[in-house]
């Protein structure tokens, strides 16, 4: 038996065989010709995911002390902000995403990366893309749209990056092997598919054939708003699909809630964009459709959640020993709570007290952190060993990392909706000053910039932890690292 | 799910519909607009394009990030206090933006709205933001009675920052500087250009409260040759230059200010209802093509 795979076994659904030597030799060459492609994409994430920590938490601190480094041109502010959104979005996420991805990709379409060399070339030009982006940004080039900040020629070079490594998946679908097509691989292509068209759509509306007036907020706010979801959330969703079967060793609960969940997901949050603009200067209707999709991305919320609370159902206690699985299903939580969170602050009753507050910030990092974010952490602790032939060597770093993005994310997302919430309430009192709004929410930065000591840790933690990887510095073991001994408790039938 | 073609044309039709829904159709409504002529008077136009001073100053502050602090949107008065606030005489409407490229009407409200901030500038000021005009011109300019040493003048700016005391009170030794013994005659009156340009420099100078961030990379500490430049900053106390020194901006906070004070929302348009001012009587006979749009 192959050590990497225990005690996960492959998914039953009807595609999956009986692991047997022949699929044990199949996934090792599949796993080999992706080691170096994802290991580039994963190398590049993370090192931006230092970047972008570092600039966080000098954007946390500045916000309440203003003074701090304000006279040197690049690092005001209003660029450091936007430089920190773009390197997690683009630098971080992205590539995270897209390496998860491509392994995934990989496996369930059973074939051998073919190419590799077109990959690399592609994460090397992304890489490329971020930096002369962010650069820019710096120089004070932004296009001040938000999650578009990248000027044309930077964005431009992302394209061309993306398309070169989008041809590759294309190369792969084609050579797949089985009919059946996964849920995660719904999911998966349906973010190739519409990443290319939402960023095309939106550079030629704002840059190239620019639209007029209030109509650029519009696209830009349809573009980030099928960022967050069509790309990010769905590569996540698809990966929490491939991951919590996988870890517990069963199938999923239902294909056909897959179905409906995956497809309302497609059509309702795609039209959510518009609620970030309640009450500005647009026609009634654009907001209220908006308003209308996001109440119902319920359905899709409601049915993912079912499903994998299902799938998970009776393994429970999997979660204190597999780093995978708890990183995972933090995640899968997540992403329904920052989808009733959305619901709630897109109401006009509530969106007229918080719509211009903190918790905005929020909102955005419940779902690019404590949703996407930690169900990209839980996918790189599976697939890393994979890749490197080692296992995590310390269980207890992996603890940490958990903990302190996990605290941290949490007192983040209070501070800033307990401190929106105020702020939004005594900027609403027009008997306050303005600058009581502004005095009100200091505290709460305080809190969150503690916050952001937590979450650089975490974040210093797995890098270091990944790097230990990276040099081959892992445990030769014949079993994964689990998080806590296993043997302490009746789940031994799950390590065969 | 069995085939590929059903997925395909699944995921396309989702997001085409997405597209078409909330990009193109809206664009189709509200993005082929013209600037509002008045029926009575052909020369009263609104939107006017920008000044070049503006369209440059506009860059400047999408660079430096401000709309992540402010926004440009007045929302109506029956959902939120901007109307209230007095940072608008009227809910913001689609038209007044033809001309904003980019459009910055912002998500965040850690300062205050912008979207009329050149209206509260005094009258004689209002022409500063025409290139040329000299931003340091405004104390001599004041119409006020000589007493004008009492701070912030109380006609646009009482209601909005009732508890500002005196920018000029607490540091008391600096009076000694000979730099800013200018200063000393007069507070820039709010909004003013030269107020813009003291906030910008130093905003705990101007509001203690103030968490803005200054912008001093946007202005140039040089030694004063001859006579104080006519456009010197107005400092005093800790953020004064030192003594020989004067604080000019540069061309890029010029451009700036000229692009705050040309932010104005105040002339009424047909398709939106004035809350604070009963409408001019000009504006009565709506036409029903622009009606339509963005009524509410």
């Amino acid at each position: 038996m192959d050590a990497t795979e225990l005690p996960l076994k492959a998914p039953q659904n009807p595609n999956a065989v009986q692991a047997s030597d022949v699929d044990i030799v199949e996934r090792a060459l599949i796993d080999a010709s992706t080691r170096v492609p994802v290991l580039m994409f994963y190398t590049s994430a993370i090192v931006w995911l230092l970047l972008g920590t570092l600039l966080a938490w000098l954007v946390s601190f500045k916000a309440h002390s203003p003074d701090l480094l304000a006279n040197v041109s690049f690092l005001t502010w209003g660029r450091i902000r936007p430089a920190h959104m773009n390197i997690m979005v683009y630098g971080w996420a992205s590539m995270a995403a897209m390496g998860t991805a491509i392994w995934l990709m990989a496996r369930l379409c059973r074939t051998v990366l073919r190419h590799p060399v077109l990959i690399i070339t592609g994460a090397a030009f992304w890489n490329l893309g971020v930096l002369i982006g962010v650069g820019a940004i710096l120089a004070g080039e932004s296009t001040g749209f938000q999650w578009l900040e990248f000027p044309p020629y930077a964005a431009l070079i992302l394209f061309v990056a993306y398309s070169i490594i989008m041809s590759w998946a294309v190369l792969m679908f084609r050579f797949r092997r089985g009919e059946q097509i996964y849920i995660t691989q719904w999911y998966l292509i349906g973010a190739f598919l519409w990443f290319p068209w939402m960023y095309a759509a939106a550079q030629l509306m704002l840059f190239v054939v620019p639209v007029q007036g209030v109509m650029q907020a519009a696209v830009a706010w349809w573009f980030a708003n099928n960022l967050m979801f069509l790309w990010f959330g769905a590569i996540a969703l698809g990966t929490a699909y491939y991951m919590i079967p996988k870890v517990i060793g069963r199938p999923v609960y239902s294909y056909h809630l897959a179905t409906i969940g995956f497809w309302t997901y497609a059509i309702f949050s795609s039209w959510t964009g518009m609620q970030r603009l309640v009450d500005g200067p647009f026609p009634a209707w654009m907001v209220t459709a908006s308003i209308a999709a996001m109440i119902l991305t319920i359905i899709p919320v409601a049915t993912v959640g079912l499903n994998h609370h299902m799938t998970m159902l009776g393994n429970f206690q999997l979660l204190r020993y597999s780093p995978t699985l708890r990183f995972t299903v933090f995640g899968a939580m997540a992403y329904t709570v920052f989808s009733a969170l959305g619901i709630l602050i897109s109401l006009r009753s509530v969106a007229r007290f918080v719509n211009f507050t903190q918790v905005n910030v929020a909102y955005s990092h419940l779902g690019l952190y404590a949703f996407v974010s930690m169900i990209l952490f839980g996918s790189m602790y599976y697939i890393v060993p994979r890749l490197v032939g080692r296992e995590w060597r310390y269980a207890s770093l992996i603890k940490l990392h958990f903990w302190a993005a996990a605290y941290g994310i949490g007192l983040m997302t209070l501070m800033l909706l307990a401190g929106g919430w105020v702020e939004g309430a005594n900027m609403e009192n027009a008997q306050l000053p303005f600058t009581e709004s502004t005095l009100s929410i200091l505290p709460y930065l305080r809190g969150r910039s503690v916050a952001g000591v937590l979450m650089a840790a975490a974040h210093f933690i797995f890098a270091f932890h990944f790097g230990l990887m990276l040099f081959g510095l892992g445990r030769t073991a014949s079993v994964p690292t689990f998080l806590n001994p296993v043997e302490a408790e009746g789940s031994e039938e799950h390590i065969v | 799910m069995k085939g590929l073609a059903p997925l395909f044309i699944g995921l396309f039709a989702t997001f085409a519909f997405s597209w078409l829904g909330l990009t193109v159709i809206p664009n189709a409504q509200i993005g082929h607009l013209d600037p509002e002529t008045n029926p009575q008077d052909e020369n009263d136009m609104y939107p006017l394009p920008p000044s070049g001073m503006a369209e440059r100053g506009r860059h400047v502050y999408v660079s430096n990030g401000c709309m992540y602090c402010h926004s440009q949107q007045i929302r109506p008065d029956y959902i939120s206090a901007d109307i209230d606030r007095k940072w608008g005489e009227r809910r913001s409407a689609p038209r007044d933006y033809v001309f904003a490229r980019p459009v910055v009407l912002g998500k965040m409200r850690i300062g205050p709205d912008l979207s009329n901030i050149g209206k509260r500038a005094p009258a004689e000021d209002a022409n500063a933001a025409q290139p040329g005009a000299s931003p340091g011109a405004s104390p001599n300019a004041q119409p006020s009675p000589a007493g004008s040493t009492s701070s912030p003048p109380p006609a646009p700016n009482a209601p909005n920052k009732p508890a500002q005391p005196p920018p000029n009170q607490p540091p008391g030794p600096s009076q000694a500087t000979s730099a800013d013994t200018a200063a000393n005659s007069g507070e820039p009156p709010a909004y003013s250009a030269a107020w813009h340009h003291k906030h910008l420099y130093a905003p705990r100078s101007v509001d203690p409260d103030s968490i803005m961030p200054g912008f001093k990379f946007l202005y140039e500490k040089r030694r004063i040759s001859g006579e104080t430049s006519a456009d010197a900053v107005k400092l005093s106390g800790r953020d004064a230059p030192p003594e020989n020194f004067e604080v000019v901006p540069t061309y890029d906070a010029k451009c700036l200010v000229a692009f705050l004070m040309s932010l104005d929302q105040s002339h009424p348009l047909t398709e939106v209802k004035n809350t604070a001012a009963p409408a001019p009587a000009a504006a009565s006979p709506a036409p029903p093509a622009s009606a339509k749009e963005a009524k509410k």
